[in-house]
């Protein structure tokens, strides 16, 4: 309420989320361990590791994803229709349903974290990495890697219908709004892993399905490429 | 005989009832939990043929480290850079928010997105809009005018040289006067008249998330320009664009759009979220006079 209506209060209110946030993230609380321990003192991650870097990320984008990573996974035994049916037959029961993933995502790690934390948890957090800034340390890689994962980022494979990186991703690989997280300053084995995720429907939080159906198009070796381009990218952000 | 089938299909019948659970109970151990459901089957998409491109499919024009180090390879290199960043190398001649790769999708390269190498080896070529015969040269002039809103460079002028050796360029190998697949944009059916009152759904469903509610695209916070190019609004191509036939539109957004799922939209919604794209206010048809564009805008305009 404070945050709607107080229009002068909303910097302070701000202030105490991420006071409130940056001591979540630092000390932990009963079963959720502090953040620093996996994603750096400044929430820079840990390349060798592959913990992803928070720092300068999009506040909605982590506030989705911690909701996402709390949320359970669809019972098991839910069949599915292996034939179609032919909906069309009967436009006026079918034309108006339009099935909506929740947004799911599931990890190891951070899952069980994430469903002890609050909502009030969740939205500190995101206002406190957020507002760090961000310096990348560019990961040095082969030549012909980064040759190809270039191609790859800045065209894509017109040929098959596959789109740039960049087109979504910004020009830079730094993100845009909540819907595309940044590419830059990610550690290669995050972004690997998390293309390997949505392969294997282990993810499915993306905005229109967009990311799964890239994803589906991306081999091995493309993966790789790429995530080595933009560990190599420079890059600086400045916190909200 | 009778008894003997009858015999035969109660054992059947025992034997599948002891070994089958019935067929609409799926065994716990047997299912995965997947996060993804399957958000692709809806409506009609169940029943949905989305083509698999096979190698070889499409013509693949060269490598961009190709480009020759010469004088032909600089103004190659200068084209290209006019062509995916036209807001900064042809500034003067553009008069809205957009680069020509908003539409030639990935620098000219895409198939069914209007591509260079199908385009160039086909001019001189006869166009119903202008009812003349038109050179390559012509035909970009014509883009700056509607598309970018803006002026025509003149024929000799460096940004038409560079374009022209480009879009040169990446037809190296392309056969020469013949239409190639993926020529200009996808062909579409037209199952019944189109209606804006499903297109607005479509498009609050699947492009404002990144053209916006209001359509006027989505700019950068770091630096100038556009993020997501704008649809309709001021910063937008102009009436007497292409891309403001809804034709063209949908045979556009069959294709390609939302980005990387091209052929998910179904004909009929492709002619519907046009046709509501059609009916927003964009800039007048320079070709009218500025007093019939005041006074009599073209039918649509809101």
């Amino acid at each position: 309420m404070v945050t709607l209506t107080g229009c002068g209060k909303s910097s302070a209110v701000d202030q105490s989320a991420i006071s409130a946030g940056q001591l979540l993230a630092e000390k932990g609380r009963g079963a959720v361990p502090g953040c620093v321990a996996c994603h750096g003192a400044h929430g820079e991650g840990i390349e060798a590791a592959g913990y992803p870097r928070l720092a300068g990320l999009n506040s909605g984008y982590i506030e989705k994803q911690l909701k996402d990573l709390a949320r359970e996974l669809p019972p098991a035994g839910v069949v599915i229709e292996s034939v179609a049916r032919d909906y069309s037959k009967t436009p006026r029961l079918y034309s108006d349903l339009t099935v909506f993933s929740p947004g799911l995502r599931h990890d190891d790690i951070m899952s069980p974290i994430a469903k002890h934390l609050s909502e009030t948890d969740i939205h500190n957090l995101a206002a406190y990495f957020a507002s760090l800034s961000y310096t990348a340390k560019p990961v040095a890689a082969d030549f012909q890697v980064l040759e190809r994962g270039q191609d790859l980022a800045l065209r894509g494979k017109p040929e098959y219908g596959l789109p740039a990186c960049v087109s979504c991703h910004a020009p830079d690989g730094e993100g845009f709004g909540a819907d595309f997280p940044p590419l830059a300053g990610q550690p290669v084995m995050y972004t690997v892993n998390q293309i390997n995720k949505w392969q294997l429907g282990q993810r499915d939080n993306d905005n229109l399905g967009l990311m799964k159906a890239v994803s589906d198009q991306l081999t091995d070796a493309d993966k790789l490429n790429v995530a080595a381009y933009y560990a190599n990218r420079s890059l600086v952000v400045k916190g909200q | 005989m009778k008894k003997l089938v009858f015999l035969f299909m109660v054992g059947a019948l025992n034997i599948g009832h002891a070994a089958e659970l019935p067929q609409t109970e799926v065994r716990v151990d047997t299912h995965e939990a997947r996060a993804s459901i399957p958000t692709s089957l809806t409506r009609e998409k169940a029943i949905r043929q989305i083509p698999a491109i096979s190698p070889g499919e499409y013509f693949v024009p060269p490598d961009v480290g190709d480009i020759p180090t010469s004088k032909y390879g600089d103004m190659v290199k200068l084209g290209r850079n006019i062509f995916i960043d036209t807001q900064h190398y042809a500034k003067r001649y553009v008069g809205n928010g957009l680069n020509c790769s908003n539409c030639h999708l990935q620098e000219g390269r895409k198939a069914y997105a209007a591509p260079l190498w199908a385009a160039y080896p086909m001019y001189p070529e006869f166009r119903n809009k202008t009812r003349d015969v038109v050179t390559f040269e012509a035909r970009v002039q014509d883009c700056f005018r509607f598309s970018m809103n803006g002026i025509a460079p003149t024929l000799d002028s460096p940004e038409i040289k560079a374009i022209t050796s480009y879009a040169h360029w990446l037809s190296t190998g392309a056969p020469f006067n013949k239409e190639l697949p993926g020529r200009g944009f996808a062909r579409l059916g037209k199952p019944r008249d189109p209606t804006p009152i499903n297109g607005e759904k479509l498009y609050k469903e699947s492009c404002a998330s990144c053209h916006s509610l209001d359509g006027q695209g989505q700019k950068f916070t770091n630096r100038d320009g556009y993020m997501f190019p704008p649809l309709w609004g001021k910063d937008s191509f102009n009436h007497g664009a292409g891309m403001s036939s809804v034709k063209s539109c949908a045979q556009f957004s069959k294709a390609n759009m939302p980005l990387g799922k091209g052929w998910t939209l179904t004909d009929m919604e492709a002619w519907d979220v046009c046709t509501y794209i059609w009916l927003q206010d964009r800039p007048w048809d320079p070709r009218f006079g500025w007093f019939f564009n005041i006074f009599a805008p073209p039918t649509g305009g809101n």
